[in-house]
């Protein structure tokens, strides 16, 4: 199979439930990250970056700041005689109830497109990932279904996620939707997976007319039924499903080997180009472990945070462990510590906020502290 | 045949000069492409002053080193040229039935391509060239120049009296029309220096370069030969005063100067509304042991040194213990732990090896005369604790040969 025979099929609104904040007015995937990246960035540069031309992005609500994000698509080289972005949202009065019924819904657009075999992804994860493995990996071990795992603890606001038991061959032998978020180290199934569309469309069918809406027991169900196997991410992957997770993995991109991981310059993070300045240093300005985007003023003391692009940083204002998104004025002389502040946020002179590592505090979009 | 709507104006930039006065910078490139501000290249201004005055309708004569600078305005989407019916074009010379020929001088780039300003039936047209930093309404211009009736408006700008004698002077009446261009005199009666700006009304202009063509003697050139011809005929042309920052950045000093002007907050110029390509990078990374004073830095950068009043483009490393100081720092170049760069421009690519010193302050010369910013080339490596001196210039085949 090569890759441009393979349809990507995203979804925006993944666990937008678990962070309500970030998500109050968009909706998962197009939630800032890394100081200039939305979420989805990083799933639609590798199906690019890996040959994909066709993709679709499912959208429940909110979905404006995405639309308006992704654009035309022409971003991630998307928006070409032979490559495509579409965005499917809710029509005809049919709400995205469940993965059962919304895929259901977009049989129209899945059916219609040319390619054979769809590849369905969440739009909470980040990570670096050559799809042309995965490609490769299903022809050779003639699966009819691979489902792309991750080998560790599942991150905190899973509820019921899917664990998988996996041979040494690479075959899927159980498929486990646990009651509990298990503290151990599992192989953490999250929602990427290649299939056939027709097998795709006859299993989801199928399951419409028998009144099953629970796409993890069709999953299940699979296992006995289908070749499924399984395909190891062993890259550098953030998985946003609280809050916690979202800061926690804000901070890790001051490690520097995350850092040339996630933006390998062979495999490049694409985003939706503003024309911001080079980041400007005031002559007090203070600056340690930090990443900082394009188009900023730092005055101030900055230190452990990330700031993304068109913020303001006052004379004599100390931020520690924040994450502050875009067009942000932070006035002067303001103490914060560990503060997730949303974009176009106004903190007036001499204000102070103080959140803790394991609670950060989260202020909400064009406040004004 | 496709037929191409009005434009009332259509630009004209004029590119394809080598710049032999910016040395190594333009060894491989022509001088409109050189990087400017961190992120820029110099034509980001002019282009961008088209597209924010309405200009949409923009040629550029390339001539030197053209590969860089066509790859780097490719369709002109970054700069919204990308029409349908109008946008930017480069203009190469080329053959035809009667010959090929080089353009000869600037009036000549212009008079070889009369078939592109006339797919458009402009009224004006504006001749810009590709060294100058500001930013500029041309629209307030070409009101000026309709309203005075002018056949040709410059834009001048008042330079310092003492300064005047390096610029083209002109002197005008009390209403601004000029009487007298005066050539770098050594006795300048006003302090107009002209700007390089030209609005033309484009009958007239194409009258006087189809007649400056068929002149021998002639070197083609705007200021020595149309401009000249113009006012001899007796035509109405007027200075436009122009205020606000305007820089020619034609040598090492005044291109170093104009960099660091941005980091001056008493110089009024600001990079609001100049848009260029965009390298896919992510933010960059200041490390725990980096300290950064009134400086500008670009996307991908990875800074842990010392950096003071100096410029960072896209991609650059300055590694631990390092210190970059009054310096421009190209896209991608390396500087490596405990290097010292101070006064200088580093050109894209370029590696600074551990410990080598590159520039030196002005006071730390015997021969203050003889300071200058010191220059290292794109691609070239200086090796461990070398030592470049002030207004050095290096390229990479003289670093190799002094290995």
């Amino acid at each position: 199979m090569r890759s441009n025979d393979v349809l990507g099929f995203i979804f925006a609104g993944t666990l937008d439930d678990k962070i309500p904040e970030l998500a109050a007015s968009r909706t998962t995937a197009s939630v800032p990250i890394g100081g200039k990246y939305r979420l989805i960035d990083f799933v639609l540069s590798n199906m690019s970056n890996s040959g994909i031309n066709n993709v679709g992005i499912v959208a429940k609500s909110n979905f404006l700041s995405l639309t308006d994000h992704v654009g035309s698509g022409s971003a991630y080289d998307l928006s070409k005689r032979r490559s495509n972005l579409t965005l499917l949202t809710p029509y005809d009065g049919k709400p995205f109830s469940n993965y059962v019924e919304t895929i259901y819904n977009m049989h129209g657009y899945i059916e219609h497109c040319r390619e054979e075999y769809i590849l369905l992804s969440p739009g909470n994860v980040v990570t670096n990932f050559d799809y042309n493995a995965l490609f490769d990996y299903h022809s050779k071990s003639d699966a009819d279904i691979t489902l792309i795992y991750k080998k560790g603890v599942v991150p905190a606001g899973y509820d019921r996620p899917v664990t998988l038991d996996v041979a040494d061959d690479g075959k899927v032998t159980q498929v486990f939707v646990k009651p509990d978020v298990p503290d151990e180290v599992v192989n953490h199934f999250y929602g990427s997976v290649l299939l056939k569309k027709s097998l795709l469309m006859e299993e989801i069918r199928k399951a419409l007319s028998l009144n099953e809406l629970d796409i993890k027991k069709i999953l299940q169900q699979a296992v006995g039924k289908y070749k499924v196997c399984a395909f190891e991410n062993k890259g550098y992957t953030g998985i946003i499903s609280s809050i916690n997770s979202y800061f926690d993995f804000n901070m890790d991109l001051m490690k520097r080997e995350v850092r040339d991981e996630l933006f390998n310059p062979k495999r490049p993070i694409y985003t939706k180009v503003r024309d911001d300045a080079p980041s400007r240093y005031g002559l007090e300005s203070r600056v340690k472990n930090s990443i900082i985007a394009q188009g900023c003023v730092i005055d101030g003391e900055v230190e452990n945070c990330v700031i993304s692009k068109g913020v303001y940083v006052g004379k004599g204002a100390k931020l520690s462990n924040c994450i502050v998104m875009q067009d942000t004025k932070i006035g002067k002389e303001t103490n914060l510590n560990y503060v997730i502040i949303d974009k176009d946020v106004t903190i007036k002179d001499g204000r102070s906020l103080m959140g803790f590592g394991s609670y950060p505090i989260y202020i909400a979009k064009k406040s004004e502290v | 045949m496709q037929m191409f709507p009005k434009q009332e104006v259509v630009a004209m930039l004029l590119a394809g000069g080598q710049g032999s006065r910016l040395g190594v910078l333009t060894k491989k490139l022509a001088k409109p492409a050189v990087p400017f501000g961190g992120k820029y290249r110099i034509i980001d201004f002019p282009l961008s002053n088209c597209v924010n005055s309405g200009i949409e309708a923009v040629g550029i004569l390339t001539q030197y080193q053209p590969l860089i600078l066509n790859e780097y305005i490719g369709n002109g989407q970054p700069w919204d040229l990308d029409g349908m019916h109008s946008g930017v074009n480069c203009l190469s010379p080329y053959q035809a039935i009667q010959g090929a020929d080089w353009y000869s001088g600037t009036a000549n780039a212009i008079f070889q391509n009369i078939n592109y300003i006339e797919r458009y039936d402009p009224d004006y047209v504006v001749i810009l060239s590709g060294d100058h930093i500001y930013k500029m309404d041309y629209n307030k211009m070409l009101e000026y120049h309709k309203e005075k009736n002018a056949a040709c408006t410059i834009a001048v700008i008042d330079v310092p009296m003492e300064e005047a004698s390096r610029f083209g002077i002109l002197n005008t009446y009390e209403d601004g029309e000029i009487y007298e261009f005066d050539e770098k005199p050594e006795h300048p009666k006003s302090t107009n220096a002209s700007m390089g700006i030209y609005i033309f009304s484009w009958k007239e202009l194409r009258k006087y370069l189809t007649e400056d063509d068929a002149l021998e003697n002639s070197s083609h050139d705007f200021g020595k030969d149309v401009l000249p011809a113009m006012l001899n005929a007796g035509e109405r042309m007027f200075a436009y005063p122009f205020e606000g920052y305007w820089k020619d950045v034609g040598t090492i000093d005044s291109l170093w100067e104009a960099n660091m002007d941005l980091l001056d907050p008493n110089v009024t110029l600001d990079l609001k509304n100049i848009y260029s390509r965009n390298p896919m990078m992510p933010p960059h990374y200041v490390s725990p042991d980096a300290n950064i004073q009134n400086s500008l830095v670009a996307d991908g950068c990875n800074v842990e040194g010392d950096l003071e009043f100096s410029i960072l483009f896209s991609g650059v490393t300055v590694g631990k213990g390092a210190t970059v100081n009054s310096s421009i720092i190209m896209p991608g170049a390396v500087i490596e732990e405990g290097a010292v760069v101070k006064f200088a421009i580093v050109a894209e690519n370029t590696v600074i090896k551990k410990g080598a010193r590159v520039g030196q302050k002005p006071e730390e010369v015997d021969d203050r005369d003889n300071w200058g910013i010191a220059v290292i080339g794109e691609n070239t490596v200086i090796p461990e604790n070398a030592f470049v001196k002030a207004k050095e210039m290096i390229d990479s085949e003289v670093a190799a040969s002094e290995k």
